[in-house]
């Protein structure tokens, strides 16, 4: 399967004391949803920017659809709809008005799918933007990111702002722009809505890229939840001493802890006992990601 | 099932070869519309007003003239009186030899807007998330700039002319035309100061503040220049020192051609600075 998008160290540095992106290598596949995850600082936006040729790159190099980002920003920016993280326009300008420009500019004369996705989403099209609430304003920024059915949609927080029936619907496009084979690279902080659309995720944390997996992997390789209920009181010390197991709390004949790994010998060492429940829970993508950013700041102290 | 036109390899956009541009101008001119009315119709009632204006003093103007003798004459040289009596020095005097103060800052403020502004406003990464190239962005929103100066230029050429076959100053079309028109390369210098200084500072305060006090330098230079000896030399240095009174002179063409080619120049060097 071809690329659509490829970075091989791409850094972009802000002089000394901001921090950008560092060797950033990344390869997001065609027809893929990738979710590109971490908090506000990390590097998302100064990722997307340096890759549709708003910043140049300070090192590295990369490429959208084979096409260099040093060079060929345009012909990039023809295949990409792109919502910064930041949507803000003109104040005076309507929906309508701002859908017609942007068709202008890229050549395209039917406006029947902006005026379908703006009616699915609700947006307000007709009144000018200082009069329109922050969600109406980002459904303007989606319409107009997707009206051209770009084969690579570049999201900033797509669903900042939006009621759920409205994120509930762009789910549902999003799924729509899979099926057609289009491509997808979206940030967002909601990790329940990353799990539910994305194929992959790429977790970045202080500049650097710290994981890129399927999301069921990223989930599988982490830690479980485990509740044991037991028929007699145990030696919780026993388990305690078990080289994967944290957080162990309760007594008696209940107990709960986080395991990283060692599941056989726990298992082993449960089967000694007379075990009357077991509850092996897979943690949410939330739980997961935020166990990357306890980790740094545990590396960091 | 909507149908896309236009539609290329790899499901790629694009509009026709400077269509991006044309599109940009043709926006970019409808949006400043209200501005140019607002602009036109208070420069151009001023200037009707010192039109009719005139038809009162017309009467009295050897007395006024007289009177003008008792003050200095590098005063006078430095506002361009000479014969109050004759309406295209009075409307030079009162209206077009000051225009260009005012008018400047619908280009400085337009083309200040233009990058830092959208910067600020964070409304240029959409703009340029459309396959823009980033000198098209600055060169047309001089053009578009450009336009929307010459359209108040004939707003107000319309008022003052209209103004005088309607109250019988003596006035030709010829003359108000040339008065206009001067102003338009002047005060679109100024504009690409600003647009040189949005691209480079990426502050808008900074891209008004710097044409601004090039601005009133200039004029304060040029001014005191006819009057006073020692500041004579550095008239050159103004570009109102090349400015001069076109409702009188006509148009000096040789000046109108190089000022517009350094305003053309700074913008060119505002796309290389954006680039």
């Amino acid at each position: 399967m071809s690329l659509a998008i490829q970075t091989e160290k791409l850094t972009k540095t802000y002089g000394r004391k901001a921090r950008g992106i560092e060797d950033v290598d990344l390869a997001v596949e065609e027809g893929e949803v990738f979710g590109f995850l971490g908090p506000n600082g990390a590097g998302k936006t100064t990722t997307v920017r340096t890759l549709l040729g708003f910043l140049r790159p300070t090192g590295g190099r990369g490429e959208v659809f084979g096409l260099d980002i040093r060079r060929d920003s345009v012909e990039i920016r023809a295949r990409v709809g792109n919502l910064p993280g930041e949507f803000a326009l003109e104040d005076k300008m309507t929906g309508e008005g701002l859908l017609a420009y942007f068709a202008r500019l890229r050549g395209v004369k039917d406006l029947g799918y902006a005026r379908e996705l703006s009616e699915r989403l609700g947006a307000e099209l007709h009144r000018p933007m200082r009069r329109l609430s922050r969600g109406n304003k980002q459904k303007i920024g989606l319409v107009q990111a997707m009206f051209h059915r770009p084969p690579l949609l570049m999201l900033d927080e797509p669903t900042g702002g939006l009621d759920p029936l409205v994120q509930e619907e762009f789910l549902d496009i999003i799924e729509e722009v899979r099926a057609e084979g289009r491509t997808v690279f979206f940030s967002s902080h909601n990790l329940a809505e990353v799990e539910r659309v994305c194929d992959r995720v790429g977790i970045i944390r202080g500049g650097r890229l710290a994981a890129v997996e399927t999301t069921e992997t990223l989930i599988d390789k982490s830690f479980r939840h485990v509740v044991l209920t037991f028929a007699e009181d145990v030696d919780k010390e026993q388990f305690e001493a078990l080289s994967g197991v944290r957080d162990l709390e309760g007594d008696g004949k209940r107990i709960s802890f986080t395991l990283d790994d060692g599941l056989d010998e726990m298992v082993k060492l449960a089967a000694g006992h007379t075990l009357v429940n077991m509850e092996y829970e897979r943690p949410s993508l939330e739980e997961v990601f935020l166990t990357y950013y306890e980790r740094e700041n545990g590396e960091g102290r | 099932m909507s149908v896309v036109l236009n539609r290329g390899e790899k499901g790629r956009h694009t509009a026709r070869p400077g269509g991006t541009l044309f599109a940009l101008v043709s926006h970019t001119v409808r949006m400043q519309l209200r501005g140019v009315i607002i602009w036109g119709a208070a420069l151009g009632l001023y200037s009707a007003g010192m039109v009719a204006s005139f038809t009162a003093i017309e009467g009295s103007a050897d007395q006024l003239n007289q009177l003008m003798e008792a003050y200095p004459k590098g005063m006078l040289e430095a506002f361009g009186v000479t014969d109050l009596g004759d309406p295209a020095n009075y409307l030079h005097s009162q209206v077009f030899g000051l225009a260009p103060l005012a008018l400047s800052f619908f280009p400085i403020l337009a083309l200040a807007n233009a990058i830092a502004g959208a910067e600020e406003r964070g409304t240029i990464d959409v703009l340029l998330g459309n396959p823009l190239p980033r000198w098209q962005l600055v060169a047309g929103n001089f053009i578009a700039v450009s336009i929307s100066l010459l359209e108040i230029c004939a707003v107000v050429g319309l008022l003052t002319w209209g103004t005088a076959v309607l109250t019988g100053v003596e006035l030709s079309p010829r003359e108000v035309a040339d008065a206009v028109l001067n102003l338009w390369p002047t005060c679109i210098m100024f504009g690409a100061v600003a647009l040189l200084c949005s691209a480079l500072f990426h502050r808008r305060g900074l891209a008004i503040a710097v044409p601004a006090f090039l601005l009133f330098g200039m004029y304060l230079i040029d001014t005191i220049g006819r009057a006073s000896n020692d500041l004579e030399d550095w008239r050159p240095v103004s570009v109102f020192y090349y400015y001069g009174s076109a409702i009188e002179n006509g148009i000096d063409w040789t000046h109108f051609g190089s000022i517009t080619l350094i305003a053309l120049g700074l913008s060119f060097l505002a796309a290389l600075v954006f680039r």
